[in-house]
């Protein structure tokens, strides 16, 4: 039985395009500090950016999690906890994305392109997914989690999970087969 | 308020098997006072907790220890709390609050097989027990309608009557692996401290998957009820108040014990008759830090048993992907097990063990995988839905025998109240590592079964601690090797009792907590039966083997 | 039956030689058929809810029924004859049941619903009372009667009372409606008595006419508005989600019945056939609607799905858990079962918080009722849901149930602290009693008054 997803809250226009074909509609869109090849990465428009910071995080955001759409409040929430945690983040961010642009770096292969370099951005990009799919932020003993149900690790999955402490449904709901 | 300070039956812990012994002598009239270390906590928040937890995959992260009664936490990092002497660690996990550790329990219930009560007798291993399967009999009943038990019939344990209920409702993907199994393994649904039906005022099962580390509706029997009964009962309980001596007289009686509030004051209580229930390492413990003159070694310690023993249910695994969608976590954590493999001639030669499949699910163990593997992008979604649908997971229960120098001991470290931590000195024996070596047959006969893909064995040498604390109280007719008599009475101390899964003197494959409470719901019994009371219904406790 | 074993004794021996003689004047003893009948008619006017105990024997009384003027007992209607109403004629039958008069002359309080009972028909009645004498096992154990504080202690009031509002013509189909209508219209004004529950009273505690089925009180429980409006009543409802409701206690997303209503579900209305419950709903639905205007929506209209998850993810609890805020509460106690956006269980066997009618309520009784005692139904056949009076305190309870109705329901409705600490202890007692005694004493001052003046006239 199909249950409603918790899908985020879609908070911008998802696009139909394919990643990889270039789009100029999603390039005036980005505005001009992300160039043609990131720009094909990112699956969705980011409509009225609040700032440069911001559609920044939002781009990575969009390639490192391959998601087409993103809760923009949740957004802003996980990237004031990031930036609260590392005052260089936003600049990290530009910078990630430079990089990816640079050498048109696909995130399948990034993270070990940046750990063979021992590049000062290498933590980047696991604690934006750890923050989008997880929902927690922070090194081990400082982490929160400022997303659980929301995070996308139990979105991706909510037309057969529950998180766990949510209820599956009536006693032997579970013997069904998961459709 | 005046706090009470007297009774006739002071119970040091908490948990649900102090929590069960308290309510059963409170209920035949007796006055009964429980000393719990830690604070009390809801089920409300500690679901709270999980839910805003940065750690999930870490069932301690909703039990944070208070300053005042420190138990041991691995995660972030070691607090240091249970000194580890080795060889190898015992990282076990507890909770010193009130209601103690089951409160993150999977529920299991199995009672011992006939056979784990005379291993040394039929196997040349270990040491048999003083009673047998049959003069523990109705206490297992009692434990099982007390908590709500049901479970496949015939699983190697004999049942003079029935379950208290029907077995809790099988989730698809334990159906699909019993199935496949069939052929070579008879898979069983577990037997559970678990609803599957409304019982005693509280819900049946609706499939949180969460029972570790916590059931937000007491679907799953726990400590937190249990001590709720005991209280509803007549039992007084006093929390935040950490016991660190028992006091005794010129005769070796008990006469008092002193803990410290959550301000470091002492305070001293007096009673009658003493039960230590604090659980398998805070039990032993206690003992040793109120060594006198008298009792140079501790209190009960004659034999100088106490501590000694130390014995867990090590576990290793196999993870694999299957070959078609399972989609575990859907329903209880723990539903279904092999148990055939619990007892045979096999056992002079190497640990049995049990197998338990389990039903947590993959999501947060999946989605740390990927983010550690560097996997970002559109194939984290498609990668985290097929291991969630397809991964599968198969651990081992295994035995492990009693030996002397694995136990517990007073570390010269003293921890935040300045009282002596406890120490582990523990290993992984061959007895042990042989039933480990042959479970990987096992495992792999029944990846492919189920078409397994990806195998991944858990780390060679790497056994995880199961949290099944036995030996230490070990219990015996003979005072030069035991701690306490058949009867859980210490040897030393005729007004000291013992009662918890330290007592248990080996630890079959089966999760402790049934074999612990009915042993204890059997001494309290013979407390009773000796004070001329003996409790509405209850049969009266058989002399036993007397070996 | 009221004061049974205070009957004077020349009453008992008329009533015995009465008896005596409808039993030689029977001709043969009833049918199975008429017995089953009348047991069926027995489950439609739902009997055995106040004539039973929790527990105990079939109709044997003992249930102490708390009614404004006291608490009422209820009988032992077992075919006993020392203990029981097996001495009664039909005739004494019908008359208790349909005018309120027992054997010995004494005046039933309409918390025994003989007003609606009224509208039996007289076959009805004989099946009724085949089914009381021959049907049912009879229980020699006593009631204690009732003792109520006077006025109300002089039952003959009731006779002044009747004349004024009791309706004695039992029930005329209506020519021009169905049979299926006319068929509900009996069962729900005659038998399910639902008027008793869900119809207005004046001040002096009669039915309102006008206002039929506008809505009243059961104890504390509200008992709502199922008029045909589609706002203030049940006009919304599709017939099928009354008839699931009424069979069930659940019209899955809409619905879930607790209290009385449950109660009444359990014992009566989910033994009623298919064919009767449509009938019943037939009929409620042409009820003539009665709107309050503060109605600007169905109840089963308010609210949607949403979290203020934002506000407690990485938030720790306050030390003082009296200022734990509503979605803290909601995310401790209620998340589990009814999910984080409050949308239910994918099978809605948890119901959806919003869209729900008892958060759509003005009155918020019912909700608090429910938070604090949970609903369990008998024979587990609806899901039960836990009660949490001994999981949060007063003020809890209240920043919890404040919370919900306005971000899942009817903001109008107010939860409040007193409000929780009164339902905790079973609702106010009526103060009923004390007002007519003051009246009465307050309109003999008067009265006293009155004739003095006029003899001082007389004597000047």
């Amino acid at each position: 039985m199909h249950r409603r997803g918790r899908e985020a809250i879609v908070a911008v226009d998802s696009l139909t395009g394919r990643p990889g074909r270039t789009d100029a509609t999603r390039r005036r869109l980005l505005g001009s500090f992300v160039g043609a090849y990131v720009a094909s990465l990112v699956p969705f428009a980011i409509a009225q950016p609040a700032d440069d910071d911001s559609a920044a995080f939002s781009a990575l955001s969009g390639i490192l999690v391959g998601r087409s759409s993103l809760d923009t409040a949740l957004g802003k929430r996980l990237r004031d906890a990031l930036a609260a945690d590392d005052p260089g983040f936003a600049k990290s961010t530009h910078d990630l994305l430079a990089l990816i642009e640079q050498r048109r770096l696909d995130p399948l292969t990034l993270q070990s392109v940046l750990d063979g370099e021992k590049s000062p951005l290498a933590t980047l990009p696991g604690r934006i997914v750890t923050a989008w799919y997880m929902g927690i932020v922070g090194d081990p003993e400082h982490a929160r989690c400022l997303a659980f149900e929301t995070a996308l690790c139990n979105v991706v999955v909510a037309d057969i999970l529950e998180p766990p402490t949510y209820c599956h449904g009536a006693y032997a709901s579970w013997t069904r087969k998961p459709t | 308020m005046a706090e009470p300070s007297s009774a006739d039956f002071v119970v040091i812990g908490s948990g649900i098997i102090g929590a069960l012994t308290a309510r059963k002598l409170v209920l035949a009239g007796a006055s009964v006072l429980i000393l719990e270390a830690g604070p009390r906590v809801t089920r409300g928040e500690l679901t709270a907790r999980f839910r805003n937890s940065p750690r999930r995959g870490d069932w301690m992260s909703p039990y944070p220890p208070v300053p005042w009664a420190p138990h041991p936490i691995y995660l972030p990092k070691d607090n240091g709390y249970l000194v580890q002497a080795g060889p190898y660690p015992y990282a076990a996990e507890y909770i010193r609050q009130v209601g103690g550790t089951t409160w993150h329990w999977a529920a299991h219930a199995w009672r011992n097989v006939p056979n784990d009560f005379r291993i040394k007798t039929l196997y040349g291993v270990g040491v048999d027990w003083p009673i047998d399967y049959d003069d523990l009999e109705p206490w297992y009943q009692e434990a099982e309608e007390i908590m709500g038990v049901s479970g496949a019939p015939d699983t190697g344990s004999p049942r003079k009557k029935p379950f208290p209920m029907e077995p809790v409702a099988e989730p698809y993907a334990m159906r699909r692996i019993r199935e496949r199994c069939a052929s070579a393994y008879p898979v069983v649904t577990n037997t559970t401290a678990r609803n599957s039906r409304t019982y005693d005022g509280r819900p049946a099962c609706c499939g949180n998957n969460s029972c570790q580390p916590i059931c937000p509706i007491d679907a799953q029997y726990h400590g937190g009820v249990a001590i709720a009964s005991a209280e509803k009962a007549g039992a007084k309980l006093l929390t935040n108040a950490n016991v660190y001596k028992l006091e005794h007289d010129a005769q070796g009686r008990i006469t008092a014990a002193q803990y410290y509030d959550s301000d470091k004051r002492s305070h001293r209580v007096t009673g009658k008759t003493f039960i230590v229930a604090a659980n398998g390492i805070e039990s032993p413990r206690l003992l040793l830090l109120s060594a006198s003159d008298k009792y140079p070694r501790g209190l009960a310690n004659s034999s100088d048993m106490v501590g000694r023993n130390l014995m867990d249910h090590p576990s290793t695994s196999l993870t694999f992907d299957a070959d078609e969608d399972m989609w575990l976590g859907r329903g209880p954590q723990s539903p279904s097990s092999i148990n055939t493999l619990r007892d045979g001639a096999f056992r002079s030669e190497h640990a049995p063990y049990r197998l338990d499949f389990t039903n947590i699910s993959r999501v947060n163990g999946a989605i740390t995988a990927l983010i550690a593997g560097g996997v970002y992008g559109p194939e984290i979604e498609k990668r985290l839905r097929y291991a969630c649908a397809r991964e599968l997971n198969v651990k081992n229960v295994l035995e492990v025998l009693p030996d002397p120098e694995h136990r517990i001991t007073l570390a010269d470290e003293k921890d935040a109240m300045g009282i002596p931590k406890p120490q582990a000195h523990y290993a992984i024996d061959d007895y042990t590592r042989k039933g480990a070596e042959r479970s990987k047959e096992d495992f792999r006969r029944i990846a492919s079964l189920l078409g397994g893909t990806n195998l991944r064995f858990s780390k060679e040498g790497d056994y995880a601690n199961n949290q099944h604390i036995c030996g230490t109280l070990s219990f015996g007719s003979d005072p030069h090797k035991f701690v306490c008599d058949p009867w859980g009475r210490t040897h030393d101390h005729e007004n000291l009792f013992c009662v918890g899964t330290g007592v248990l003197p080996t630890c079959g494959t089966c999760n402790s907590t049934e074999n612990g409470l009915a042993i204890a719901l059997r001494t309290a019994s013979h407390i009773l039966d000796q004070a001329g009371t003996r409790p509405a219904g209850t049969p009266a406790p058989s002399p036993g083997a007397g070996k | 039956m009221t004061r049974p074993h205070r009957r004077p004794a020349i009453a008992a021996i008329v009533v015995l030689a009465a008896s005596c003689a409808t039993a030689q004047t029977t001709t043969s003893a009833p049918g199975t058929e008429t017995i089953k009948r009348g047991e069926y008619l027995a489950v439609a006017g739902d009997c055995v809810a106040c004539h039973t105990l929790p527990g105990g024997r079939p109709y044997a009384g003992g249930l102490v029924v708390p009614t404004p003027m006291g608490d009422i007992v209820a009988t032992n209607i077992t075919p006993s004859k020392t203990a029981g109403i097996g001495n009664y004629t039909e005739q004494q039958f019908s008359d208790a049941v349909r005018k309120g008069v027992a054997a010995d002359g004494g005046h039933l309080y309409p918390a025994m619903p003989y007003t609606s009972y009224a509208k039996i028909t007289d076959d009805d009645i004989a099946a009724l009372y085949a089914y009381f004498m021959h049907g049912v096992d009879s229980v020699d154990v006593r009631t204690t009667p009732a003792h109520l504080a006077f006025p109300f202690n002089m039952r003959w009031l009731m006779a002044i009372w009747n004349v004024m509002f009791l309706d004695t013509h039992p029930f005329q189909p209506v020519a021009g409606q169905s049979a299926e209508w006319n068929r509900g219209a009996y069962l729900t004004e005659a038998l399910e008595h639902c008027s008793v529950c869900h119809s207005p009273r004046n001040l002096l505690f009669a039915e309102s006419t006008s206002k039929r089925l506008a809505g009243g009180k059961v104890g504390p429980w509200d008992a709502p508005n199922i008029t045909s409006d589609p706002n203030s009543g049940i006009g919304g409802w599709t017939n099928a989600e009354l008839v699931a409701y009424l069979k069930h206690g659940d019209a899955h997303g809409k619905a879930q019945a607790a209290g009385s209503m449950a109660e009444a579900i359990d014992y009566s209305l989910r033994h009623l056939t298919d064919a009767d419950l449509r009938a019943i709903v037939t009929y409620v639905k042409t009820v003539p609607a009665v709107h309050d205007a503060a109605d600007t929506r169905p109840r089963f209209d308010w609210g949607g799905p949403s979290n203020e998850l934002a506000a407690i993810r990485a938030v720790a609890w306050p030390a003082n858990q009296a200022q734990l805020t509503g979605p803290q509460l909601y995310d401790a106690w209620c998340a589990t079962c009814h999910q984080d956006n409050a949308q239910g269980s994918f099978d809605r066997e948890m119901p959806p918080l919003y869209h729900n009618t008892a958060l759509g309520n003005p009155e918020s009784n019912n909700l608090v009722l429910v938070m604090l005692d949970g609903i369990h139904r008998r024979g587990d056949t609806v899901l039960p849901m836990p009660g949490f009076a001994q999981d949060m305190t007063d003020h809890q309870l209240a920043t919890l149930g404040a919370w919900l109705v306005v971000r899942y329901g009817n903001p109008a409705a107010k939860v409040t602290d007193a409000q929780i600490t009164n339902l905790r202890q079973g609702g106010s007692p009526s103060h009923l009693v004390p007002v007519v005694q003051v009246a009465i004493g307050v309109g003999a001052v008067i009265a006293v008054a009155i004739i003095a003046l006029l003899l001082r006239r007389r004597m000047h």
